[in-house]
């Protein structure tokens, strides 16, 4: 039978037992990563980075796991405090210009497809809206848990939401069967 | 409950656009950086009990003329008669049995918050 994640947590807080830890990560590097490229604008080096920073503060901050929200939303604040920290070491927290954007895409973003015009579409929207999408729709998080996550009001948090889903709409209407 | 529609096809495109990205490594990296394990609890209480009980065996001995106790509990025992003493072995290995038992349940639900 496969360990769930409190099973993982309580070995590790119990016994110190990095096998288990390493089984966490295994488990949740991919979702982690994920949520910090899209943040980071597809910057593939500092993504991981942050990602690996995520699971050492996760490690050295189980104690404080109490098990009242998803083991993965808790990896999900903590790597969105990893990410506003360094964008604020970096002053880059608001306002990246277009053009400036434009340089740091990913080259596959300019592949024709449904998938990478809607990736496009996402890597355009502010910050603001693009994490709380980010979560609520690509990673499965309610707008409770999101906003747990971003540190903002829930009401905020379904704002952004809608404007993100809108604009993205926008994007893959013209996918559309019309 | 989360209020976005799991209908939406905006919400299936960005799951269905999300790749599963391939450890290569990453898990490994991590784990190379994790400080060094501390010491195993289990084995530190271990220790304890094993000196605990090391030292009232010690105090024992010395605080009852060499162990003469033990040489007149054997006497008493010895004129017991049989049924006696399966009795109180019964007895005495129930007693061990229960002690195990509630010691299971207590890491149990121990483990379990």
């Amino acid at each position: 039978m496969e360990l769930t994640d409190a099973d993982l947590v309580a070995r590790v807080l119990v016994d110190d037992d990095q096998h288990a830890f390493g089984e966490l990560v295994r488990r949740h590097q991919s979702s982690v990563r994920g949520l910090l490229r899209h943040l980071t604008r597809t910057d593939l080096a500092l993504a991981d980075d942050l990602s690996q920073e995520t699971f050492l503060r996760a490690y050295k901050n189980i104690r404080s796991f109490r098990g009242e929200a998803r083991f993965s939303t808790w990896l999900y604040r903590i790597a969105y405090n990893c990410f506003r920290e360094d964008t604020r070491r970096r002053k880059e927290f608001v306002g990246i210009d277009e053009q400036q954007l434009q340089a740091e895409q990913d080259p596959q973003v300019s592949d024709p497809g449904l998938k990478h015009d809607l990736m496009h579409a996402l890597s355009l929207l502010p910050l603001h809206e693009r994490s709380a999408v980010l979560l609520c729709c690509q990673n499965g998080l309610s707008h409770d848990e999101a906003a747990r996550v971003l540190d903002i009001p829930l009401g905020t948090v379904k704002t952004n939401v809608l404007r993100g889903r809108e604009k993205l709409k926008r994007t893959l209407a013209a996918w559309g069967p019309d | 409950m989360n209020e976005i529609s799991h209908e939406d096809p905006v919400d299936q495109q960005l799951r269905e656009a999300a790749p599963y990205i391939d450890d290569n490594g990453f898990t490994a990296g991590v784990l190379r950086q994790l400080p060094a394990p501390r010491r195993s609890p289990r084995s530190l209480r271990g220790a304890i009990l094993l000196a605990a009980t090391l030292l009232a065996s010690a105090l024992a001995y010395l605080a009852s003329d060499g162990g003469r106790f033990v040489v007149v509990a054997m006497e008493r025992l010895a004129t017991l008669p049989a049924l006696w003493l399966f009795a109180l072995a019964f007895g005495s290995g129930i007693l061990v049995m229960i002690a195990g038992v509630i010691a299971a349940i207590a890491k149990a639900s121990e483990l379990q918050s």
